[in-house]
């Protein structure tokens, strides 16, 4: 096994750490435990940084030299590093810890899935020549920050449904979260969409073909577009607004998945 | 739905207005534009559930004869090209520019009469402090990164980021910039595929969806090379065509094509898009050197074959050709394999062949495009990251500096960010009277 397997097997294992400090304090209420969890998240997610990086580096002694962003491996391992960096970034504002506990479990199942499933080639694969362009990173990076910071608009549309008093935190603070990290969403996912339009069009000659992937994105596009609109100028509230935070996010699995599984096309790089 | 209503004027329509009127204030309602887009992403699930601008045959495949007349007269089979998917788009657009207008006359109406609030207003305001040993004029001038935009001696405005309320505007606008570059695209543009042989020159390529219709490219373009490289997998690396172009018998430009290199040459763009193989096969018969591609017939004095079948690798016996022949009224075949002396040479019909040689020279696949409207679409992309960038992470907020008798009142308020402005105007509290 590489070395980037091996970190990157550790780097599982304090995900599940994460998990269980956030149960602890469920059970405990103590402040001091979810304290120490946020200094485990950012020390896991330095160790998930390195791990990629590691990756990198093996992929150009292995003579393939490319991010470690180019098959389903990579990208589940990436999706998990892009939750907990849009957990960092947002700390501020999630202020509820069900939403971080519920985040690292998403982060959890992903790397947990990449690292433990038999089906998933673990090894560096050479890059074909479609995808060896700059447009990689970029498009990438925002298309997976997107689904990220969608994952917990997911997360509250969810707890929306339910009441649990002190642990679902009260419905103005799970709106006010849902919207917070569409608003994060919404400009990446745009981003993602016109960096792969524009990489399209240096690759394949045309910006936009109508592919499964690309018009999945544009539906996954159109729902938080109507998300905002909704919130934003018709004054939405409450149960539709967590509905339709739900719908965009399985609008986010369908894109990111469902496409490379169901539906072929010429974006099914991620399946394999 | 109609507990809540949005500032927009939808309301109650009053009897009096014309149904012109009112048809307008629907085409430019929110409640339309979400009706639409739920319309256009409905279609677009449509179009990738249902295989679009597939042949007959896989049609028939997965539906029965009428459930596929149906999906045909539906046009569910080439949704994004279908007349109702264009007039959905239309409409799209219709409601999207008259939408924007609309709102953008009544925002520059409100902007020029941005109201002084009385100081009541002022004092009522959730985020405020007083501040007793300093000037009006030395608070305001405090504040930076604000600017006054409106008062006279008693109350004074400053705001900060007011740009990012144009933020919906530039994005709404980039929108429609984006689609007309589409359409200019599409009005006067056109996509294509040529192959090129090593050494060989061609000046028209093969439209797309139009059955293998030619056209003139306006130049010519040669194939000087083409080289494929492999991944020690098997994979290929590269894919690199040396292409020439041609222009009134001039060469006017020399470059190397690979996949995300295009060439751009006159406002047309050739890509390197694919390759393949085209094997001959050198035969010597009879002391005569014979040229023949696959399911080519060599026909002279009595002998006659055919060239049926090609393999990269017979059994691991390296690169083999079948070769069919009549004899004695009984269909025969045969493998030349190349690399086996004592299978390079058969009888044939009574006469001596030998396979001397396998050429397997590439082609390289181009695809062709001419957009003149991409640089719209690009324009259209720019402005939409940047009207995004001053929605999403600017917003507008605005303090109030009151001269009062008691001391200068300031206040704030902002209409989003609720949250991180009362953090701001804490600091702001912090810095002009000190942490008391």
């Amino acid at each position: 096994m590489a070395l980037n397997n091996q970190i990157l097997g550790i780097v599982t294992l304090l995900y599940v750490c994460i998990f269980l400090m956030h149960l602890v304090f469920f059970a405990t209420k103590k402040e001091k435990v979810y304290g120490a969890m946020w200094l485990v998240l950012y020390a896991t997610f330095g160790l998930h940084s390195v791990g990629l990086i590691v990756r990198w580096i093996e992929s150009y002694k292995l003579g393939l030299g490319h991010a470690p962003l180019s098959n389903f491996y990579e990208s589940l391992i990436f999706f998990s590093w892009c939750i907990a960096l849009v957990l960092i970034v947002m700390r501020k504002k999630l202020k509820a810890p069900i939403i971080t506990a519920f985040a690292a479990f998403v982060a959890l199942f992903f790397i947990g899935y990449a690292s433990l499933a038999p089906s998933v080639e673990k090894g560096i694969q050479p890059l074909i020549p479609a995808l060896q362009s700059n447009w990689l990173h970029v498009h990438v990076f925002t298309c997976f920050i997107a689904y990220a910071a969608f994952a917990i608009s997911f997360i509250c549309g969810i707890f929306y449904m339910f009441q649990w008093k002190n642990i679902i935190p009260p419905k103005d603070t799970l709106e006010e979260i849902t919207y917070q990290s569409i608003m994060v969403g919404f400009p990446m996912l745009t981003a993602g969409i016109l960096t792969g339009a524009v990489w399209a069009h240096y690759a394949w000659g045309s910006y936009w073909s109508w592919d499964p992937k690309e018009t999945w994105s544009l539906i996954t596009w159109i729902v938080y577009a109507l998300f905002l609109h909704a919130r934003f100028t018709r004054g939405w509230k409450g149960k539709r607004i967590a509905v339709l935070a739900i719908i965009g996010f399985g609008s986010v699995i369908f894109t990111y998945f469902g496409v490379n599984f169901i539906l072929a096309g010429l974006h099914s790089y991620g399946a394999s | 739905m109609s507990a809540i209503r949005s500032n927009s004027g939808e309301g109650a329509t009053p009897p009096s207005t014309s149904t012109v009127d009112s048809i307008y204030r629907f085409l430019s309602s929110v409640r339309f534009a979400i009706l639409v887009l739920s319309f256009i992403a409905a279609s677009c699930v449509l179009g990738t559930l249902i295989k679009q601008q597939a042949p007959p045959q896989e049609y028939l495949k997965q539906f029965s004869e009428s459930t596929y007349a149906i999906l045909k007269f539906l046009r569910l089979t080439d949704v994004f090209r279908a007349p109702w998917f264009l007039i959905l788009v239309s409409l799209f657009v219709v409601n999207l520019v008259l939408c924007t207008l609309d709102r953008f006359g009544r925002f520059l109406k409100t902007r020029k009469d941005t109201k002084i609030p009385s100081e009541k207003a002022v004092s009522a305001m959730a985020n405020r402090f007083v501040v007793r040993n300093r000037g009006a004029d030395e608070v305001v001038s405090l504040f930076n990164g604000y600017r006054t935009s409106a008062g006279d001696d008693r109350v004074r405005l400053l705001e900060k980021g007011s740009l990012s309320r144009y933020g919906v505007y530039v994005i709404h606008s980039s929108i429609i910039i984006i689609l007309i570059g589409s359409l200019i695209g599409i009005m006067f543009g056109y996509r294509g595929f040529v192959t090129l042989n090593k050494g060989e020159t061609k000046d028209t390529i093969v439209i797309r969806g139009e059955a293998g219709k030619a056209v003139p490219l306006g130049f010519k373009v040669k194939c000087d090379d083409f080289k494929v490289s492999f991944y020690p997998t098997g994979e290929p690396k590269d894919y690199v065509s040396r292409l020439q172009i041609i222009d009134d018998g001039k060469s006017v430009r020399q470059a190397e094509v690979r996949v995300n290199h295009p060439l751009t040459y006159r406002g047309t763009s050739i890509y390197q898009a694919s390759y393949g193989s085209d094997p001959a096969f050198l035969f010597d018969i009879g002391g005569q050197e014979v040229r023949l591609a696959q399911g080519g017939v060599y026909k002279k004095d009595n002998v006659t074959f055919m060239v049926v079948r090609f393999e990269r690798s017979v059994h691991n016996f390296g690169p083999g050709v079948m070769v069919a022949y009549i004899e004695g009224n009984e269909p025969k075949t045969t493998w030349f394999l190349k690399n086996v002396p004592q299978m390079r040479e058969r009888q044939v019909m009574g006469a001596a062949v030998k396979l001397t040689e396998i050429s397997d020279d590439f082609y390289t696949g181009l695809e062709v495009s001419h957009d003149p409207g991409v640089w719209v679409v690009w324009t259209g992309f720019a402005l939409i990251l940047f009207g995004l960038y001053i929605n999403f992470f600017m917003y507008h907020r605005r303090i109030y500096v009151v001269r009062t008798e008691d001391g200068v009142l300031v206040a704030g308020a902002s209409l989003r960010n609720k949250e991180a402005f009362r953090e701001e105007f804490e600091k702001w509290r912090k810095k002009i009277n000190g942490s008391e």
